[in-house]
């Protein structure tokens, strides 16, 4: 999959020109706030890419997404002390992006579970053109039209089924982090995974029978 | 069905779950389904990178410079 590769050596690789404006300003900042730096940006800052494509899931808009994130960050990095040290970092910071964006958005925004089709069809053509950027794969812009019926797919289920079938199949979090985070018993989540995937195989079976899909031939 | 999908299950529930499959055709399509449905997800859901601004303003957030 194309992610999480290139843009992270911005930590690898300090800045000559940033170390020099700095070293005064180092003086000022104490050895711990420092060394809360550091191990937040190796705890916490990786997520970022994961992050991101959750805030695009929940807001199907690259800004507000964007926006999202760094609300996510600064509320993350100023709690950082209250954060369990050797527990799920990911499953922390999902849980305040989600947080964040019910109080954000769907506060004021139009009624919840409505999918708007062209909606899901202009963004993923915008987001397609940005990624153009980024070295990607011949092959898959071949898979992108599969992709796309995918998402459609995946983005028609009610929300409580698309996010869990997200948090369980796309981002990996265990039933008992996913049911902490969407706040239901793990009963709840494994039949809300049940019927959500049930529901995504007839939506797909409908695409199939127009394409002749077949997962088999992939890798 | 699900946990088993996951691997969400206890070593014992494994285990009777798997025996249930071997004698029950129907629930052993549905597994296969069910396992199919969550590759496709995985393989076909792109991941997208996080836009190099917004990369830059997380970085500023969290390091020396920001004071």
């Amino acid at each position: 999959m194309l992610f999480e590769t290139g843009g992270f050596q911005l930590m690898d690789k300090p800045d000559p020109a940033r170390n020099v404006k700095t070293t005064t300003q180092k003086v000022s900042l104490s050895r711990e706030e420092r060394q809360k730096q550091l191990e937040f940006q190796k705890e916490a800052v990786v997520h970022l890419n994961s992050l991101y494509n959750y805030a695009l899931h929940l807001t199907m808009n690259p800004s507000d997404a964007e926006d999202l994130v760094q609300e996510t960050y600064l509320k993350a990095y100023r709690f950082f002390n209250s954060f369990e040290r050797g527990t799920n970092c990911k499953a922390w910071l999902f849980k305040i992006l989600k947080n964040n964006y019910i109080n954000r958005f769907r506060k004021n925004s139009k009624e919840p579970g409505k999918v708007d089709y062209d909606l899901i069809k202009d963004f993923y053509h915008s987001i397609k053109d940005v990624q153009n950027d980024t070295s990607e794969d011949e092959s898959d812009y071949f898979h992108s039209l599969l992709h796309e019926e995918v998402y459609q797919a995946l983005h028609s289920l009610p929300e409580e089924f698309r996010e869990v079938i997200q948090l369980c199949d796309i981002e990996g979090f265990t039933y008992e982090e996913i049911a902490n985070m969407v706040e239901s018993p793990i009963g709840t989540v494994r039949s809300r995974l049940y019927r959500g995937r049930k529901l995504l195989r007839e939506q797909l079976e409908g695409y199939a029978k127009k394409y002749g899909f077949n997962t088999d031939k992939d890798q | 069905m699900s946990a088993a999908v996951d691997f969400e299950l206890s070593l014992k529930e494994e285990q009777g779950f798997l025996l249930h499959l071997s004698e029950c055709k129907e629930c052993q399509d549905e597994f296969d389904e069910a396992k199919k449905t969550k590759m496709i997800i995985k393989e076909k859901i792109v991941q997208f990178k996080a836009p190099q601004s917004l990369i830059d303003s997380i970085m500023e957030l969290t390091s020396v410079s920001v004071h």
